[in-house]
């Protein structure tokens, strides 16, 4: 083989090594940029979810409260009844006391 | 010379292998990397979403039930207050109706003595007027009364519901006893008796 070969074989053989380097750089790349969607995607995904608990919190705390709330109406018709009654019960003497004091204080 | 050459050959594609080789195994720690920091991050974010919806819902929850225990509160707070009310119009009612009654001889004479012992004065006026009285079941006021003092009595109920006011003959000292005067001397009592008869026990 000539010397003119030889160097012509090894330009060859690095023009080869350039493009494996080349390749192997691309492909690098290539797995970076994936990643990088994929971690993106766990993200959003991680987001959605959160925000659907949110919801579920949110709508769990509201239907507790209007439920609680609810219970607060019955005590308070509860206690009405019961003044109602006392009321009727009680009213001639709380007249009779009331007539009482203002004649005789 | 050719074997050497082959040589040259072989090393420049394994070190160019060996270059690439490494190049994506980099490329590959670097990706597990981001993907464990976008879990991280992820896993965060999503848990500051859920401790702020925590926060949002006992706030909603607390709106929602102040808001009805307040409501609830004016409810009772009205009808306790209606029932008082109540009560006090039929006070007033038989207040006003107490020349028909036995007791109203003494408590006239009673609210003119007090009048008069308030005004301090030897020449006192006073008016006298309730519901329903008579000349006659009023005449005997004139007995608690000073020797230079005067009555006056009114046909119609002083005050809307009756009762005496005296004056010192200059009008410079009133003293009003008439009901609704005393309704009001004695309001804070009042309702204290009403509601703990009432409300209580």
């Amino acid at each position: 083989m000539s010397g003119i070969d030889a160097v012509k074989k090894v330009v060859e053989t690095e023009t080869q090594a350039r493009r494996i380097v080349d390749e192997a750089a691309a492909k690098a790349q290539k797995v970076i940029s994936e990643t990088r969607e994929q971690a993106e995607r766990i993200r959003q995904e991680a987001v959605a979810n959160a925000q659907g608990r949110r919801e579920g919190i949110l709508r769990d705390a509201k239907e507790k409260a209007e439920a609680e709330a609810r219970q607060s109406d019955q005590e308070t018709e509860q206690i009405l009844d019961t003044y109602r009654k006392l009321s009727d019960e009680r009213k001639a003497a709380a007249v009779s006391k009331a007539v009482e004091l203002i004649l005789n204080a | 010379m050719s074997e050497s050459l082959e040589k040259l050959q072989n090393r420049i594609l394994s070190d160019a292998r060996l270059k690439a080789e490494e190049t994506i195994k980099e490329a590959q720690a670097k990706a597990q990397q981001i993907l464990e920091e976008a879990r991280r991050r992820a896993q965060k974010e999503s848990e500051e979403i859920i401790a702020k919806a925590k926060v949002e819902a006992e706030s909603v929850r607390r709106s929602i039930l102040s808001s009805k225990v307040r409501v609830n509160r004016l409810r009772i707070l009205d009808e306790k207050n209606r029932i008082v009310q109540d009560i006090i119009h039929t006070v007033e009612d038989q207040l006003s109706s107490i020349a028909r009654t036995d007791q109203f001889e003494n408590t006239a004479q009673r609210f003119v003595a007090e009048a008069v012992k308030a005004v301090e004065s030897d020449q006192p006026i006073v008016r006298i007027g309730f519901r329903d009285a008579t000349k006659k079941n009023l005449d005997g006021m004139s007995r608690v009364l000073p020797k230079g003092g005067k009555l006056v009595i009114d046909e119609k109920p002083i005050d809307d519901f009756g009762g005496v006011i005296a004056t010192d003959p200059e009008g410079r000292v009133v003293f009003n006893n008439t009901f609704k005067s005393r309704l009001e001397r004695l309001d804070n009592q009042l309702l204290t008796l009403i509601a703990s008869t009432v409300f209580s026990g």
